[in-house]
């Protein structure tokens, strides 16, 4: 589903170079559910962007879906994000001007959908993730758990392949996690591929498999035991 | 995809109230100016008989001092218009298509009607052709027979106005009308006509309102009493002690048009005006080279320098305000655009390419550029006004048409969109990844 | 607080700052120029005539049935008008000074057009003249009753005429023009009797305007246009009236076109009236957007570094520290601003002068105008700067 093989990403200032990803490989196959772990500056977030082809990389290749998407211009890039790969944020990056229908609706407007199919994806989406009757709120009427409740709806709207979330759950309370965290396994489990990068190893537990990057590369690709007991997600700062 | 650009500009702009003000009253209030200034540079120098303006040729015969040109400045001119002896001897040829020798003067009217004092009236005495060559539509009658310019007869055609003022609007042709002590017979009433310039005549104020009152050109030799009142220009020492030593003199205050169709009749004209000025030359006129001149009606306003250098100052200061309220709009564009990263950068991330922002934001500039064109439209409506209060030539020169109505849409969007080129290519420019950590 | 690292600030983040400064120069340029315009004008307009021009208006009589006696009609109406309470001198003339109608010819000093040729606008007038226009005599006398002649119109010839200084000036540059004898053409020759200080011809845009002569003639002719000077104040009670009395005087002609002197200078002056209101006009809109766009800008300038000053405050900058802050960075970019200004606008004068003949900037107007750009934008930047110092430093610890 996702294979990356040698990438490597610099970035440059006028001063100083800084190797965010080195000889980097990862292999996600499909319907899985990795977790991505590392300290902060440790990669994560590039490889998450590198994934998610919202940035570019210096060398090395990746293929997403069998494809090698890693020269592609500006606009494929942008169909391929649009039709393939699902966001969550951390800080849910909803349209504060939007209000819930509209702001699931931004990825189907670039999908060119037309607007019965984009309703009906609208709403059967919004009824996954419990939101169903909220769909004339405006995010600010919301809580931090339903905003991303919203964002996860929006990222599942085009019927992405892969869904990639950075830290879901590290704005909201511990029982807002956990439900978010059941919302994505439960998505999971209906066959989309996840990839969750957090710097929570209890959380990284609950994934099938996770992988943990230092300084750029990644450090070990076994998986996980399966958690003995229920994990309780941790808020963060 | 158009519409949901239009529904996210308006959101966008609504975001924003008073930045989005600014740039509205930014580009309207540029838009304003330009079109003020704009309005009356085009009026002035606008083509009043666009149809005829090819084949109407304005004559010129360089019958001046032999020891300095008629214009010190415009050395290569001729003078602008004839004297009497020579629009004689030219009304004799029979090469254009039409053709009218004519000036300004004044008459008296007296009217029967005891409740119409009498009252001075600006007279132009042309040929026939005049009407036909100029396209002047009449609303009763028409001109006088083409014998008239031969032989004079006391007739005369009416302005709309005058005939409203002395036979209350009637169809007065077969009437008397009483010109100083003479009656002529009224033959023709005009429809309403004021072309903007006066094209056939530029000497006498090219702004003035059309001829109370035109009469035929035969009449100018028996009209020793009341001569021409428009600009008169002499350059010899000549004892002139008589009407008749003046319409011999070199003095010129005669306007001549011709109608050539073709290229082929405008080279026959030119040859035969330069025929006539060799064989005047061997009777001891016309001293300078030879610089006889037929100009076209089309080129003929600029060769006149119709539009005044003033003018031409408003418009380019009128365009440098505009430059100013263009960076104006730039820099509140790139302040809005900075406070949309986020979303732009969520949008990219969603799918949205470079191309698909460019064009969501070019929307949005788009709207705030017709906005700001219909607000200048606005403010140019009350500037017009203001040039208006001023009277004279400006009253006829300060409207605004449909043309100038687009022109101000399409100069609103324009620098609307120049505006925006700058900021909504950094806004498209912002990496999708940039700002989706922190919100 | 230094200069130099508020601008190595502005340099990194210049997008703003260039704009601002852009904007500053080209409106430099442009309300230099338009002043400059805008203060030749009113010069223009303000220009002293040599006439009383507030008390004199003109009114025409013309005859129209044919046989009429043009010496009694003159006498006759003069003497009703000169007679009319609150007018001070009335005479016939050709034309009327600054309404730009008008005729003038060359004159030269020796007969047969020989030696320099001085271009004179003339008018016909009677011995009132000098009075009715309020014109004075610097040298010589005035026509006398006797020297006005009666001609027509193909023939007037006369013996003596007066002339202002500058027209004298000219002609005789060594100053013994009084008492000279000058020539019109190849006409006869002419005495100047007297010299008028100071007078306005006909067009006020010719810059010959002050070379003057008058001719002591009734042009007889059905037309005659007279010209009254009332006492001061009094013109539009007598303006109001005349058209009525002379019309009593005789039914049998029409009395026309009443119109005071300074409505006919209005018209002349009409193109440079419009001129100096658009243009001041344009200067103060320009002046206004000019400010907003200060404004606008250090809003949001103020708005993308709260956090930033919050950590000045906290650190330990005064509101005043800010407050100065602002000030220093928007002086320091309508500097830059006017430097470039200042350079556009001479060149835009050049272009002025070179396309259009117009006159050559006086170069006091661009310290002027620098000046009141930079008072312009700190005065606009004011209002942002305070908001800006009043951000709480405890902004500093937050994270949004």
């Amino acid at each position: 589903m996702l294979k990356m093989q040698h990438v490597s990403k610099i970035y440059r200032t006028d001063l100083v170079e800084t190797h965010a990803l080195r000889d980097f490989g990862v292999h996600v196959r499909e319907g899985e559910f990795i977790a991505v772990t590392g300290p902060s500056g440790s990669g994560k977030t590039t490889f998450l962007n590198i994934a998610g082809l919202l940035e570019t990389f210096d060398g090395g290749s990746y293929l997403l879906d069998g494809e090698d998407v890693g020269r592609l211009n500006d606009r494929r890039r942008s169909r391929v994000r649009n039709e393939k790969i699902g966001f969550i944020f951390q800080g849910f990056n909803l349209i504060p001007d939007l209000n819930v229908f509209d702001n699931v609706d931004v990825p189907l407007r670039y999908r060119g959908f037309d607007a019965a199919e984009r309703r009906r994806r609208i709403e059967s989406t919004l009824d996954l993730v419990g939101l169903g009757s909220r769909s004339k709120h405006i995010p600010a009427q919301l809580s931090g758990g339903q905003q991303q409740r919203v964002a996860i709806a929006r990222a599942l709207a085009g019927s992405p392949r892969i869904l990639l979330a950075d830290e879901p759950t590290g704005n909201l309370d511990s029982l807002m996690a956990r439900q978010i965290l059941e919302l994505i396994e439960d998505i999971n489990a209906r066959g989309t591929t996840i990839v969750m990068v957090t710097h929570d190893p209890e959380l990284a537990r609950r994934a099938a498999r996770s992988i943990h990057i230092i300084d750029g590369k990644v450090s070990d690709l076994e998986p996980f035991d399966p958690p003995a007991v229920a994990i309780e997600a941790r808020a963060s700062a | 995809m158009f519409r949901y650009y239009l529904r996210l500009a308006l959101l966008s702009l609504k975001r924003n109230p008073i930045l989005s003000t600014l740039m509205v009253a930014a580009i309207g209030i540029g838009i304003g100016v330009c079109m003020t200034a704009l309005t009356v540079y085009y009026l002035m120098s606008a083509d009043p008989i666009p149809a005829k303006s090819s084949q109407l040729f304005a004559v010129q015969l360089d019958s001046w001092d032999p020891n300095q040109p008629v214009s010190e400045a415009r050395p290569e001119q001729a003078p602008w218009q004839l004297t009497y002896r020579d629009a004689m001897a030219l009304r004799e040829s029979d090469i254009a298509t039409h053709e009218t020798a004519m000036y300004y003067s004044a008459r008296i009217v007296v009217s029967e009607n005891e409740a119409v004092p009498p009252f001075l009236a600006w007279v132009r005495l042309a040929d026939a052709d005049f009407f036909s060559m100029f396209g002047v539509p009449f609303l009763y009658g028409g001109p006088w027979s083409s014998e008239v310019d031969e032989t004079a007869r006391p007739v005369v055609v009416l302005s709309k106005r005058t005939n409203e003022q002395v036979f209350g609007g009637a169809n007065s042709v077969g009437s008397d009308l009483q010109l100083d002590d003479q009656i002529y017979r009224v033959v023709g009433v005009l429809e309403e006509w004021n072309p903007i310039p006066k094209i056939y005549d530029v000497n006498n104020g090219p702004f003035n309102d059309t001829e109370d009152i035109f009469l035929p050109f035969s009449l100018a030799e028996l009209a020793s009493d009341r001569r021409s009142e428009g600009n008169t220009s002499c350059w010899k020492d000549e004892d002139i002690t008589s009407y008749t030593g003046f319409l011999n003199s070199e003095c010129v205050w005669i306007q001549y048009w011709a109608e050539l169709d073709s290229p082929a009749q405008v080279r026959e004209y030119q040859a035969f005006l330069d025929n006539y000025v060799r064989e005047q030359q061997r009777l001891g006129r016309f001293e300078r080279p030879l610089n006889n001149r037929l100009t076209s009606a089309r080129d003929w306003l600029d060769v006149r320098e119709v539009v005044r250098d003033d003018n031409r100052v408003l418009v380019s200061l009128a365009f440098m305000f505009l430059a100013v309220c263009v960076l104006n709009t730039v820099g509140l564009l790139l302040a809005k655009f900075a406070g949309k990263a986020p979303q732009i950068s969520l949008r990219r991330a969603l799918g949205a390419s470079r191309g698909t922002t460019f064009a969501q934001y070019l929307v949005e500039i788009g709207l705030v550029g017709i906005a700001g064109g219909l607000l200048g439209l606005g403010l140019a409506f009350l500037g017009l006004a203001g040039v208006r209060s001023f009277e004279g030539e400006y009253s006829k020169l300060a409207h605004l048409d449909p043309v100038l109505v687009g022109a101000a849409i399409l100069i609103a969007l324009l620098s609307s969109l120049a505006a925006g080129l700058y900021p909504t290519w950094r806004a498209c420019r912002i990496p999708p990844a940039a700002h989706l950590k922190t919100q | 607080m230094e200069i130099r690292p508020i601008l190595s600030a502005l340099l990194r983040n210049r997008t703003g700052a260039v704009l601002i400064a852009l904007q500053i120069a080209v409106t430099l340029a442009v309300v230099i120029n338009a002043a400059h315009i805008v203060k030749q004008r009113l010069d223009l307009i303000g220009r002293p005539t040599g006439m009383d021009v507030a008390n004199i208006f003109e009114v025409h009589s013309f005859d129209f049935a044919g046989e009429f006696n043009y010496r009694e009609r003159v006498r006759g109406d003069l003497e009703l008008l000169r007679n009319m309470p609150g007018v001070r001198a009335a005479t016939v003339m050709n034309q009327v000074p600054l309404s730009g109608g008008g005729s003038s010819s060359g004159y030269f000093r020796e007969p047969e057009r020989e030696g320099p040729e001085v271009a004179g606008n003339h008018f016909t007038v009677d011995e009132q003249a000098v009075d009715t226009l309020g014109v004075s005599l610097s040298a010589g006398r005035n026509f006398r009753l006797e020297e006005i002649d009666y001609m027509d119109l193909d023939n007037v010839d006369v013996d003596s005429v007066l002339v202002t200084a500058a027209f004298a000036e000219r002609l005789f540059p060594d100053g013994d023009a009084l008492g000279s004898t000058i020539y019109s053409g190849g006409g006869d020759p002419l005495t100047i009797i007297g010299i008028i200080e100071h007078m306005h011809g006909s067009w006020v845009d010719w810059e010959e305007l002050d070379q003057v002569v008058l001719l002591p003639v009734y042009v007889e002719q059905d037309f005659v246009r007279y010209v009254v000077r009332t006492e001061p104040g009094r013109r539009d009670e007598v303006l109001g009236i005349v058209e009525q009395k002379l019309s009593e005087l005789d039914r049998e002609r029409a009395v026309r076109g009443v119109r005071s002197m300074e409505e006919l200078a209005a018209e002349s002056y009409r193109g440079d009236r419009m001129m100096a209101v658009l243009l001041t006009a344009v200067i103060f809109l320009l002046i206004a957007i000019t400010a907003l766009g200060i404004v606008g800008l250090a809003s949001f300038s103020v708005k993308s570094r709260t956090k930033q000053i919050g950590t000045r405050r906290a650190i330990g900058a005064s509101r005043f520290d800010i407050v100065r802050y602002f000030l220093v960075e928007n002086w320091l970019i309508t500097t830059g601003g006017v430097i470039l200004g200042s350079v556009l606008a001479v060149a835009f004068n050049l272009w002025l002068v070179r396309t259009f003949e117009l006159p050559k900037l006086d170069f006091i107007y661009i310290p002027l105008g620098i000046l009141a750009l930079w008072i312009l934008g700190q005065l606009a930047v004011l209002g942002p700067a305070r908001r800006a110092a009043s951000i709480a430093p405890a902004i500093a610890t937050r994270t949004v």
